[in-house]
């Protein structure tokens, strides 16, 4: 269908549109009219994706000068494949004329067809074994070689070819490119799809690739520098926005990190040694540049970038190299120094808890290394790294590691903490020492992206409470809205459950989680579900460990057997092939009809996102709350800074925290209005007025004052007659005066009845 | 009578076809007597089977087996004989003996015990079918594959769907033995059934390998499985330094503590053909984040494999999700349970088929592309899509049958239902004006003499009367509702009869032209007789029922009659025509 707001036509691939989509769009169109952030919250199953996607294309055929591009950043690559499965579908309504090109971007693992880097199995060594066969002077050396003798890659010889011709020879027709396609394109034009993707991002209208491309500066600093001021980014499904962003930039060292950077010290001292006996002059051109400062990172050739400086670019100093470490071997006994430094501070037996400044100081006076060349250690290794004509720099990750946390400590000094931790808490008899670097402010990572571009617009089902997110991450939206969801009918049927069927409470709280008798409450009520609900049904338990022993305890106690009676049995576990396996099992025993019960760990990859819509999961159970460890000295550190700086309260929080995790696992069971899915949260917690308030609000409008105090049988009762209610048939367009579906001339009334307003 | 026939047990195979002879040489000599047979569950004490003659006296046959599998074969024939002769002994019961066996007999046509069995099936099921197969194939007009072979699609469909059920694997996880301690002694018992190891080898396929490698040559079965359950314990006591040092000792003990190196292959083979909207693995390749040491530790990451000792740690939910793939996959596998080496064989061999079978990836790529996108709508935006649909198929020909005449009769009604077409259109005041005049008329003319006679007025009116409320009460019902409702039960019964008999001896008979054979023609003159005979039947009906609704059924019978009659025409013409042409011949045949 086809419809204006204001002066912009709207392509939208369906031939109805729900109400909050339309409103949704009426808002993303004010935000980006005012060229400002957004915040939105819309609830899950209203199809948020498809209208972003609709509206912002639209605009942008709208406005055509200046081009405005859409950075489309997902969590996972799944997730981009569903984003680009959906802007394949709107593309097929765009007229004909306007098609845009459009293509996901990944990782070399993900995207490279070349069957000897293939071969390798995790990212970073695929990422080396490309570098082997196109590094710039490996190239060099083939050139001068007869052919044969150095292995290259054919797949990036054939693009660099046809691209040395201008970038019109490899441009791709305007279309959707997903992960898949581009390595089918690949593999037929024998050209590389890494380094294609790479260069065509900047003539690609939509961009649909990870966070981390925008928000960890050590990818974003190769990936996303050239992005013009045009764009519009949207960080989809961010309700997690705020730990992204201090991930990307913790770093965390330990002892093997230490040994392994010994290691790579010794073998670069070695090849230090080679090229002074046989080529010197490579050391002394390094050296040269080093003085005219770190101005290289632009021309370097398009293989040979690397993970880019982890701070953030604005905090890069256009400076100089420091002279003391300007020569190769100074530069490494500096290494050698802050390695043995590190050590020494592994060796404690208490928790030490420090600021960079007084971290710094004592590097300073212990080991002889300032702040300034803490902060130049990442770009220097990297330089050395070239010019050692290093290739295989999966066998370097320690050092890398280890100039990553210097830089970084030697640049901020406010927002992050170090942590040194003899052993684990939960496991005090073994010794695993460790120190962490960690970042508390969320809005460091993000500030850039802010800054540099015309809209940034944050979404997604959980973004409760809405005015938290601005005051963590810093920024003034120009639109803060939480959307509700209008039903034509219950659809959604959230339930607390607070007893089993013996009337005992049940909680997952530190003291009651491991007895037996909310063990088994928690087993009855599985048991009970799962000889009611058809098809698919989801079970979020608070952590691995806990989901581990409870499923021990269940088959001790014989209830998984029950359970496997009536529905098969897939657990997620932390081999993410085996899990990826077990979820693709679970679908195909939803499909088949055979029934299935998949239990997943809130704030795990499956709970991030892979949706359990339709038959895929009719109900899910969240077991507990999901807290996060509140022992650990990160989170403690953590909060002590929230409490500084932005007053917000520790309690306030991690309620806040771990209601959003609850509401995200149990929001995957809905996807359309045409949809239905149960919802319990097994926890007395839940019922109680502080917690329960957090949940987002499309939620809370649908828990009755009756649902909040359920045990196992009144649960099961409601979950009987609730089933039976969703089979009826039901008018889809919404009955009454309450419209849930509109139409093309709905929305021209709708249209008409605001002129005549005005 | 009761004999119980101990003793037997060791025969086997042989006891199957005993048990067959006896059912067929007993039950048929003991016609009154309703058999039924009944047998113990699977997996209890004894494989027992009991046949008994007659539920009130009790006696029959017990016969106990040595397994279940041929208890199984045995129950499900005997289940299938004692079908047969239930139908023939109902058919029995309301008939004058006929001749057992009717059609094989006469035709000489070699059927097989299942052919006739599922024929047997379909009478059993059908009574109207029952019915005709006694009119004709019984009566001798037509023989029982002229009758079957109109019906071949009946045949057909129903013989896919008797395929014999394969049942699948438990879901219950029996791989997971678990051991039992007689609690005075030291000792471990562990039992396996020929299911758990079939399950064993479907779940743990190097187990399977090991299996097929070193039985019988390097060692034993039960030695085999002595060091199965002997690393089974030992990973079940979560005994890692033990287990360990065992495996170091004794290589064959190892390979069942190892990683499975056949699942992680396939593994690997699987995740390629995932749905991308699922793919997880990808999304590790994609995370710059979890670079070692990168980002901030979460929950449960900390656990790093022991590379060192290659001993697994197969946790529970690894045999989870293992186990429900499996039963996911369902079992392909068709030689009986018992012989653990035939059972591997197979395995292996189903294996390397389902291998084979994927090689062809290209159509599932496209598939799954498809499914894609069709996830990404949002269903209820958009018109629903156009569901497969089944082809319209009149169940009951009957009930359209009685729409149509339901139909005609309507059509008759309007137009010469014997009942002058009175025109209404009249308004009230014009019918006022009418009666003012009739009565003025009346005023002036007096009623000195009546108009008609009393005797005839009043039949008028009886006659009027039956009519208007029979005509009022058949009219105001739904047209949908059957003409046929209102007759006689008996009346309709009849009727319907000779409707779907008519319709079985015309589809034979205009079948059989043009007529080329002895046989067709001997086929014909039988048909015609019967028809003949119908056609007597029908009119003796028509005259018999009542005189309300003879109207009525003569309508019904006429499509009937018309259809003989053609039948009876066409057969004449042809007759005149093949009597013609053998009057010309010169040496024509002797008459």
């Amino acid at each position: 269908m086809k419809f204006l707001i204001d002066d912009v036509t709207v392509y939208f691939p369906y031939d109805y549109i729900y109400p909050e989509q339309y409103e949704y769009m009426v808002e993303l169109k004010r935000a980006l009219d005012a060229r400002g952030h957004c915040l939105l919250e819309m609830p899950t199953g209203t199809g948020k994706t498809v209208a972003l996607l609709s509206l912002i294309s639209s605009y942008a055929l709208a406005r055509p000068s200046p081009p405005l591009k859409l950075l489309y950043c997902t969590r996972t690559v799944h997730e981009m494949e569903k984003t680009l499965a959906e802007l394949r579908l709107l593309h097929s309504h765009l007229p004909p004329t306007h098609r845009s090109l459009a293509l996901g971007l990944s990782s070399r693992k993900n995207l490279c067809v070349n069957p000897i880097a293939l071969s390798s199995a995790s990212r970073d060594s695929v990422d080396s074994a490309c570098r082997r066969l196109t590094a710039s002077w490996v190239r060099a050396a083939a050139a001068e070689q007869p052919p044969g003798a150095v292995p290259t890659c054919p797949f990036f010889e054939a693009y660099d070819r046809a691209a040395s011709s201008g970038p019109d020879a490899v441009l791709l027709p305007p279309g959707v490119y997903t992960l898949g396609d581009l390595r089918a394109l690949g593999r037929e034009k024998g050209w590389c799809p890494y380094f294609l993707a790479r260069q065509m991002i900047r003539y690609a209208n939509v961009v649909v690739y990870s966070y981390q491309y925008l928000l960890d500066p050590k990818v974003a600093g190769i990936i996303s520098r050239e992005m013009q001021r045009e764009c519009v980014v949207v960080f989809d499904e961010a309700h997690n926005i705020d730990n992204v962003c201090i991930e990307a930039l913790s770093v965390s060292v330990r002892r093997q990190t230490l040994d392994g950077a010994t290691r790579n010290l010794h073998r670069m001292a070695q090849e230090i040694d080679r090229f002074k006996a046989t080529d010197a002059s490579r050391l002394r051109a390094e050296y040269n540049r080093l003085v005219e400062g770190l101005a290289q990172r632009g021309n370097l050739a398009l293989t040979d970038a690397w993970l880019a400086n982890p701070a953030l670019p604005d905090d890069i100093l256009k400076e100089a190299v420091p002279g003391n470490i300007r020569r190769a071997e100074h530069f490494l006994s500096v290494l050698r120094r802050l390695v043995q430094y590190l050590k020494g501070r592994l060796q404690t037996e208490n928790v030490e808890t420090e600021r960079p400044v007084d971290f710094v100081a004592s590097v300073s006076s212990q080991a002889g290394i300032d702040q300034k060349m803490l902060r130049f250690c990442y770009d220097r290794l990297h330089s050395l790294m070239l010019t050692l004509e290093i290739t295989d720099t999966d066998e370097f990750l320690h050092i890398q590691t280890i100039c990553d946390f210097a830089t970084l400590v030697g640049t901020y000094m406010q927002g992050f903490s170090i942590i040194i931790e003899p052993f684990d808490e939960r496991m005090p008899h073994i010794p695993d020492p460790v120190l962490q670097l960690s970042c508390h402010d969320a809005s460091l990572a993000i500030k850039p992206v802010f800054d540099r571009f015309q809209s940034v617009i944050i979404t997604s089902g959980t973004l409760s409470p809405i005015d938290l997110y601005p005051r963590l991450l810093n920024f003034n939206p120009v639109i803060s809205r939480s959307f509700t969801m209008s039903l034509t009918r219950d659809c959604i049927c959230p339930m607390v459950l607070t007893r089993g069927s013996d009337q005992l409470p049940v909680s997952t709280k530190f003291d009651m989680r491991s007895d037996p008798g909310v063990v088994r409450n928690y087993g009855r009520l599985l048991l009970e579900m799962v000889a009611a609900v058809p098809d698919g049904i989801v079970c979020f338990f608070v952590s691995y460990s806990y989901m581990d022993g409870i499923v021990n305890s269940w088959n001790e106690m014989g209830i998984l057997q029950d359970v496997m009676q009536h529905k098969l049995v897939f657990i997620e576990t932390q081999d993410v092939v085996e899990t990826t396996l077990a979820l693709d099992n679970y679908r195909r025993a939803c499909d088949c009809g055979r029934g299935a019960v998949f239990f997943s760990v809130a704030r795990g990859k499956v709970a991030e996102g892979i949706d359990f819509d339709r038959h895929y999961g009719r109900l899910v159970i969240m077991f507990g709350v999901p807290f996060q460890y509140t022992l650990s000295r990160i989170l403690i550190a953590r909060l002590e800074y929230l409490r500084n700086t932005f007053q917000i309260k520790e309690g306030d929080f991690l309620t806040f925290d771990a209601l959003r995790q609850a509401a995200q696992c149990v929001g995957r069971v809905i996807r359309s209005k045409a949809d239905y899915g149960m919802m319990i949260f097994a926890d007395k917690r839940y019922s109680r007025h502080d917690k329960r308030s957090k949940l987002p609000g499309w939620i809370l409008s649908h828990l009755r004052d009756a649902h909040l105090n359920l045990s196992t049988d009144m649960a099961l009762h409601i979950a009987r007659e609730f089933l039976r209610r969703m089979a009826q048939p039901y008018d889809k367009a919404g009955t009454g005066g309450r419209k849930t579906l509109l139409s093309q001339e709905d929305l021209e009334k709708m249209g008409e009845g605001v002129m005549d307003m005005f | 009578m009761t004999q119980d026939v101990h003793g037997f047990t060791q025969l086997s195979h042989d006891l199957v076809t005993y048990v067959l002879y006896l059912c067929v040489k007993i039950f048929p000599g003991l016609q009154p007597m309703m058999p039924g047979h009944k047998f113990s569950k699977d997996g209890s004490k004894q494989a027992l089977l009991n046949l008994t003659q007659d539920s009130e006296k009790g006696g029959g046959y017990i016969f106990e087996f040595d397994n279940f599998s041929n208890r199984n074969v045995c129950r499900d024939f005997v289940g299938k004989v004692l079908g047969k002769f239930q139908a023939l002994m109902s058919s029995k019961q309301n008939e004058q003996p006929v001749p057992e066996k009717p059609a094989a007999a006469i035709h000489g046509e070699q059927l097989s015990t299942t052919e006739m069995e599922h024929r047997m099936k379909l009478l059993r099921e059908d009574s109207e079918l029952q019915k005709l197969h006694k009119q004709f194939v019984i009566g001798g007009v037509l023989t029982e594959s002229e009758f079957w072979a109109t019906r071949k699609s009946l045949l057909d469909d129903d013989a896919q769907r008797t395929s014999k059920q394969q049942a699948g694997f438990k879901s219950a996880m029996l791989a997971d033995v678990r051991p039992l301690t007689d609690g005075r002694t030291n000792k471990v018992t562990f039992s396996l059934t020929p299911e758990i190891i079939h399950q064993i080898f479907a779940e743990k396929p190097a187990v399977h390998r090991a299996f097929l490698n070193f039985v019988p040559s390097k060692m034993t079965e039960k030695d085999f499985w002595t060091k199965y359950c002997r690393a089974e314990y030992l990973h079940r006591t979560k005994n890692s330094v033990a287990a360990a040092a065992e495996a170091a000792n004794d290589e064959e003990l190892a390979v069942f503590l190892k990683n499975d190196d056949i699942l992680a292959n396939e593994a690997r083979r699987k995740i390629r053909r995932v749905d991308p909207t699922l793919d997880m693995e990808a999304d590790l390749g994609d995370d710059y984040i979890h670079l070692p040491d990168h980002g901030l530790p979460q929950d449960g990451s900390k656990e790093t494999a022991d590379a060192e000792n290659d001993i697994a740690r197969r946790t529970l939910s690894q045999d989870l999700n293992r186990h429900a793939a499996v039963v996911l996959e369902g079992r392909a596998l068709d030689v009986e349970l018992g012989d653990t080496r035939t059972v591997a064989e197979a395995l292996a061999r189903s294996k390397r088929a389902v291998s084979f079978a994927e090689t062809s990836d290209e159509k599932t790529n496209q598939e799954r592309l498809k499914r894609v996108s069709r996830m990404t709508e949002i269903e209820d935006l958009q018109a629903p899509y156009s569901l497969p649909y089944a082809p319209l198929c009149i169940k009951d020909p009957r009930e359209y049958f009685d729409l149509q005449q339901a139909n005609a009769l309507k059509a008759f009604g309007d137009t010469d239902a014997g009942t002058k077409p009175i025109d209404c259109s009249l308004s009230t005041e014009e019918a006022y004006v009418h009666l003012m005049e009739q009565i003025s008329e009346m005023k002036v003319r007096g009623l000195n003499n009546p108009v008609v006679q009393p005797e005839a007025a009043l039949k008028v009116l009886n006659g009027l009367n039956q009519y208007l409320s029979s005509t009022k009460y058949h009219l105001g019902k739904n047209p949908q509702e059957s003409v046929l409702d209102r007759l006689p039960n008996r009346t309709k019964d009849e009727l319907m009869h000779h409707w779907t008999s008519i319709q079985e001896l015309l589809r034979h008979f205009w079948s059989s032209y043009p007529i080329t054979t002895a046989y067709l023609y001997n086929k014909v003159l039988r048909l015609k007789d019967a028809m003949a005979q119908i056609y007597h039947k029908l009119q003796e009906t028509k005259e018999s029922v009542q005189s309300d609704f003879r109207h009525q059924v003569s309508r019904l019978v006429q499509p009937m009659l018309q259809a003989l009659d053609a039948a009876f025409a066409h057969y004449d013409t042809e007759q005149q025509k093949r009597y013609n042409k053998s009057g010309n011949k010169p040496n024509g045949f002797v008459q």
